[in-house]
């Protein structure tokens, strides 16, 4: 015969079985020796029958309600079990974050390429289309069309790289490495009608021997805008934009230096200055310095007086768009120019251009 | 071009400090070299006499000099120099004094005698190399003054780079001409008082010109009974702020007159002229003259000389003879000023390598009607300072006047240029400012202008507006930018690919490198390549730098190994780089060497290195091939295929050749290790495609097909096949049996070794089965796996693994 004190003992008996279990599967066995179909709390309920109806539902109503009690605890407990496993499964499976992450492989563009694509999408943006050409030229292409006269330096046997050079003079199918992206813009203009608004990057050579500052293979980013009305103000109007855009406070690239900021000449002074100079292709000619981007302008150890000469630039002279079919009385142009490497070099303070072409990985890795 | 500023106000006024006047300058078109302020590092030098010396007590080779400065008190001195003696003015410098050289002068025992100062030499004081003795002062400077003062020191050089175009700049009135037109104040060019006796030149000196194409003026005078012997102080001082050696008074006279006018001058020992005869004609073949450097000189008929009734004396506008040359014995002058035809002067200098003061300005360009002004000046500077005498009148050989041009000016072609608003007035005021004449043309707003003759770089419309804009200053112009709004930046297609194949090949992990477009002609034996390969196809330089730079590369591969040994020299052994870059040749019997784009990869050393996670692995043909095959899917390019290659350079186990369709794009593989020792690099992997012809065949349309509705069913294949029997082979036959059901395949596995018997491999692939339709059944799938399987083991006899 089971008593309430047997079923209140058995319910106590369990209890500490449920708290006693340590996994899931310790819970499932206490579950099945109480509750499962011969478990001992089922087994109880099964011998109601033979008891008298007050007892029945004396004894009936305890074992059900410690049947729901044993139930709920059950349930409780497996709830903590399995946060507590969930617990220790995280637990064990921490990293060290401070370990690196996988490497994903990717390379560098070269340093003249990133200034290249800078320089050239500043111009994109002002409307101009890139335009390329042969490194081997013709000192037609060269020289002659761009208004160089006989016996300018720049054609002797000491300055430039030729290929092919018929005698003491120049002749139009003399052969040289081009010494300025300049050829370009001359195949450009017999090539279409204006209005030309092109910019020419690209290599140019010029005879010196490699030191720091010189290199017998360069680049250049070149431009020419020809079109009715073109006038020195657009020339100066659109390097202006030029240099605010690539060298200049509002161009997100470069930190101008405190003491400017305070000296207030980034913000207000004007961002490039001109002045004369003389080139064969171009009339009035300028050279033009940029307001200093390290310094912006006080003064530094990069530019010394606030200016960095950049560009060379002026208005196509008339010589050669006479020579390239156009009518200068109808149209008007300018064109500019400008070395990459130097750049690159004022930009990034990189000390030698030889560098350039050495291509040492730890070098174009910084960049 | 050395300018005092001292000296340039002698023409001048301005009220703008050195610093002023170089901006001013540099913003007008003379740009500015430096600024140097003199004497500034000579305080407390000053100029001393010596009144006594003694020897120094206690040490032979010293002595003790007695100096007065402006002081009642006397200061001793110890010394060591031997080429003072009393009455001697020399630069003393006193206790605090901080010299050029860096010496801090204090009171200092020497051999046991206390010396007040320093008597300094010029090379102390940074006037000169002379270490070897005390600089002994001129005698008419000033005891007690500061030794800057005594010497004119309170000055100011500007250093001047003058454009070859503007030669009249070569001069101080040009300077002073140009701060003239800058600061629109006159010039005050000095009046030449000159008073003549009464033999008249043309009795006793002729002159003819033979080649007047070469010498259009020559102008001469004769100044008799000179003294010869030191210049004045001043002019000298002046002498050597230009930069010039002062030599005597004749010479050092014509020195100051070129400098002041432009005018190069020479002067003849007239007495040595055979026949007073002055003949200005082109040399003899075979002709010889001594210049005055002492070099024996062989001339040809390209070059013009100035003869006597004899020979040759001078080289005309370039250097004096030796023969004629002014000598402390010279009495007679014949004074030269001449024009001489530029390029004429130029060729010759650059054919003898000689340049002068006088070539570089005749070279450039003299003012041919200022010839007169600057023989009358320096004759009479030598009747002043050389006591010479004169004689009347000048002989001057112009068969042909030069005279000013007149070169048309419209105002509004200047402001439509300019993009200014300039009014006429203003622009007449600009061109006069210059010495420009401007002659309006009534009731319009143009006009002639006539350019002097110093300005030879003035001829067309379009040089006087380039003046005008000078002077009105680039910077006062307003910057606008085009108005023309037809016009649409951006790149064109080919140019997008470019970038995005380089873009895509830097995320793939190569780097971009940028080399030469010259090459070693060596280097193609390195690369085992026969003579008469096109890569010995060379365009030769006809003056290159070095043998190693003096060919145009036929192959970026040459260069891109260089990079590679370069880098694993300096302990960087793992490096992946590409270059897009052009390669060069010459084609026998062609005019023009040809040009090509190509695309250059090269590899070395491990993918990554070690790693917590990964053990390195080196580099191998199929990261090669990754990188080409990353190009081809950048383009879309499909239709490509590879197929074995032979080349010298490459390994001939491990090389392929690029298809596209059935042409030849380029090739790839691995360095023959013939050329990987001849280089000294390490296992490498190469590239060489034609980058034209990829972007050529990039596939542009893309077209969207439809995402599968229906799953698949993905089944394995394992099978053994002999070696030689490649990937394509199996696919090809997987390919052709599976169709249509089959929808792709892949090789997930192969195998050689354990299990597999010698020469053989095993090969496992992953099918893809679907229909586009409906739900494919496992039948259907299994019944393609077997008839592929038939037909490998047909085809290819294969055997499968199950
Ligand atoms: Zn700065």
């Amino acid at each position: 015969m089971v008593t309430r004190a047997d079923i209140e003992n058995m319910y106590e008996k369990a209890k500490t079985a449920v708290v006693k279990a340590t996994n899931l599967q310790q819970l499932d066995q206490v579950r099945v020796e109480y509750l499962g179909k011969k478990g001992k709390i089922t087994s109880v309920l099964k011998t109601l029958g033979q008891l008298t109806p007050e007892e029945r539902k004396e004894i009936g109503q305890a074992a059900n309600k410690i049947r729901q009690n044993l139930e709920s605890d059950i349930t409780d407990r497996q709830e903590e079990l399995s946060r507590e496993e969930v617990a220790k499964r995280l637990a064990a499976e921490s990293v060290d974050i401070s370990l690196p992450g996988r490497e994903r492989v990717y390379g560098h563009r070269h340093l003249i390429s990133q200034v290249i694509k800078e320089i050239t999408d500043i111009f994109i943006g002002l409307g101009y289309k890139v335009a390329e050409g042969p490194e081997v030229e013709l000192d037609y292409y060269n020289f002659k069309a761009l208004n160089t006269p006989a016996d300018h330096p720049a054609r002797s046997l000491q300055d430039t790289f030729y290929i092919r050079k018929a005698g003491v003079h120049p002749a139009d199918d003399d052969i040289v490495l081009r010494t300025h992206t300049s050829p370009v813009q001359i195949r450009v203009m017999k090539s279409q009608e204006p209005p030309v608004y092109i910019i020419a990057p690209g290599r140019a050579f010029r005879r010196d021997v490699p030191d720091p500052t010189h290199s017998p293979m360069f680049h250049q980013v070149e431009g020419l805008a020809v079109d009715k009305g073109i006038t020195f103000g657009d020339l100066k109007g659109t390097l202006e934009e030029f240099s605010r855009q690539m060298f200049g406070r509002k161009s997100q690239v470069r930190v101008v230096a405190r003491e400017a900021f305070e000296a207030g000449i980034a913000e207000d002074g004007p961002q490039i200055r001109l002045r004369p100079h003389f080139f064969p292709f171009t009339e009035p000619s300028a050279e033009v310095d940029v307001r200093c981007f390290a310094c912006g302008g006080v003064g530094c150890r990069i530019c010394g007086s606030g200016w960095l000469e950049i560009l060379g630039a002026g208005m196509v002279d008339p010589n050669v768009l006479i020579e390239v079919g156009y009518n200068p009385e109808e149209v008007s142009g300018f064109a500019f120019g400008m070395g990459v490497e130097r750049i690159a070099m004022l930009l990034y303070g990189v000390p030698d251009i030889r560098m350039f072409f050495e291509n040492d990985t730890r070098f174009a890795e910084q960049f | 071009m050395l300018v005092s500023i001292n000296w340039l106000k002698d023409y001048i006024d301005f009220d703008l400090s050195p610093e002023e006047l170089a901006d001013k300058l540099n913003l007008t078109g003379t740009a500015v070299e430096s600024v140097k302020h003199l004497g500034q590092d000579l305080g407390n030098v000053w100029v001393g006499i010596i009144l006594d010396i003694k020897p120094h007590p206690n040490a032979d080779k010293l002595s003790l000099a007695t100096v007065r400065i402006d002081r009642p008190e006397t200061l001793e001195i110890v010394c060591g120099a031997k080429n003072i003696k009393v009455g001697d003015k020399v630069p003393v410098a006193t206790v605090g004094a901080h010299l050029p050289n860096g010496m801090d002068i204090k009171p200092a025992k020497i051999r046991g005698v206390t010396s007040y100062g320093m008597l300094c030499s010029r090379a102390e004081l940074r006037m000169g190399a002379d270490h070897s003795g005390i600089y002994i002062l001129p005698d008419d400077v000033e005891v007690g003054v500061p030794l800057a003062q005594a010497l004119s020191l309170d000055d100011t050089i500007i250093e001047l780079e003058i454009t070859p175009n503007r030669p009249d700049c070569l001069s101080m009135l040009g300077i002073a001409r140009e701060v003239g037109a800058i600061e629109d104040r006159k010039l005050h060019k000095p009046s030449v008082d000159l008073t003549e006796c009464f033999e008249k030149t043309s009795n006793v000196a002729s002159i003819k010109i033979i080649d007047p194409d070469l010498c259009p003026r020559y102008s001469a005078r004769i100044i008799r009974k000179v003294k010869i012997g030191p210049s004045p102080t001043w002019m000298q001082q002046r002498l050597e702020k230009a930069g010039m050696r002062p030599i005597n008074n004749i010479v050092d006279i014509t020195n100051y007159v070129m400098l002041e006018t432009g005018q190069p001058l020479h002067a003849f020992d007239f007495n040595t002229l055979h026949g007073g005869k002055i003949v200005v004609r082109r040399a003899r073949n075979g002709e010889h003259l001594e210049t005055l450097d002492g070099v024996v000189r062989e001339l040809d008929e390209s070059m013009l000389v100035i003869a006597d009734a004899d020979r040759p004396v001078a080289l005309a506008g370039i250097m004096g003879g030796e023969d004629t040359e002014v000598s402390d014995k010279t009495a007679d002058i014949l004074l030269e000023s001449a024009y001489f035809e530029p390029s004429s002067i130029m060729r010759t200098s650059r054919s003898l390598g000689l340049l002068s003061e006088a070539s570089t300005r005749f070279e450039k360009g003299t003012d041919p009607n200022g010839t007169i002004y600057a023989a009358d000046r320096a004759a009479a500077f030598m009747a002043e300072f050389a006591d010479g005498s004169v004689d009347k009148g000048v002989i001057d050989v112009y068969p042909k006047v030069i005279e000013p041009k007149k070169v048309p000016l419209r105002a509004d072609r200047v402001n439509a240029i300019l993009g200014t608003d300039l009014s006429l007035d203003g622009i007449v005021n600009i061109l006069n400012r210059l010495e420009l004449t401007a002659e309006v043309i009534s009731n319009t707003t143009e006009m002639w202008v006539l350019t002097p003759t110093f300005r030879p770089d003035l001829e067309r419309e379009i040089d006087l507006i380039e003046e005008i804009a000078r002077i009105y200053g680039y910077n006062n112009i307003k910057s606008t930018l085009p108005k023309s709004g037809d016009k649409q930046g951006g790149l064109n297609l080919r140019q997008k690919l470019a970038e995005s194949v380089k873009d895509r090949l830097v995320g793939a992990g190569l780097s971009e490198v940028l080399t030469y477009s010259f090459m070693d002609p060596n280097d193609v034996d390195k690369l085992q390549v026969p003579q008469g390969d096109p890569l010995c196809w060379f365009v030769r330089l006809l003056n290159p730098l070095s043998e190693d730079l003096s060919v145009l590369r036929t192959t970026l591969l040459a260069n891109l190994i260089k990079v590679l040994k370069y880098n694993v020299n300096r302990e960087q052994y793992d490096v992946q780089i590409f270059e897009v870059g052009h390669t060069f040749w010459h084609e026998s019997g062609k005019d023009m060497p040809d040009e090509e784009t190509m695309l250059g990869i090269a590899m070395t050393g491990a993918w990554k290195s070690d790693k917590w996670y990964d053990k390195a692995r080196s580099i191998d043909f199929f990261d090669l091939k990754g990188a080409v095959e990353s190009v081809l899917d950048e383009l879309s390019i499909a239709n490509w295929s590879v197929r074995q290659f032979t080349h010298p350079a490459l390994h001939p186990g491990r090389s392929a050749e690029l298809l596209i369709d059935d042409e030849s794009i380029g090739y790839f593989g691995e360095l023959h290790p013939n050329v990987q020792s001849d280089f000294d690099i390490p296992r490498t992997y190469v590239a060489e495609l034609s980058f034209n012809r990829l972007i050529d065949n990039a596939k542009m349309q893309k077209e969207f097909s439809e995402i599968p509705k229906y799953p698949s069913i993905i089944l394995d294949i394992a099978v053994l096949v002999d070696d030689p029997i490649s990937n394509d082979q199996v696919l090809g036959v997987i390919e052709a049996a599976g169709k249509p059901l089959l929808k792709s395949a892949r090789l997930f596995d192969l195998y050689r070794g354990k299990g597999v018997p010698e020469g053989k491999k095993s090969m496992a692939y992953s099918m893809v089965f679907r229909t586009p339709d409906r739900t494919l059944t496992d039948e259907e799938a299994f019944n393609a796996r077997e008839k592929v399987v038939g037909r490998l083991g047909k085809e290819l006899g294969a055997e499968i693994r199950e």
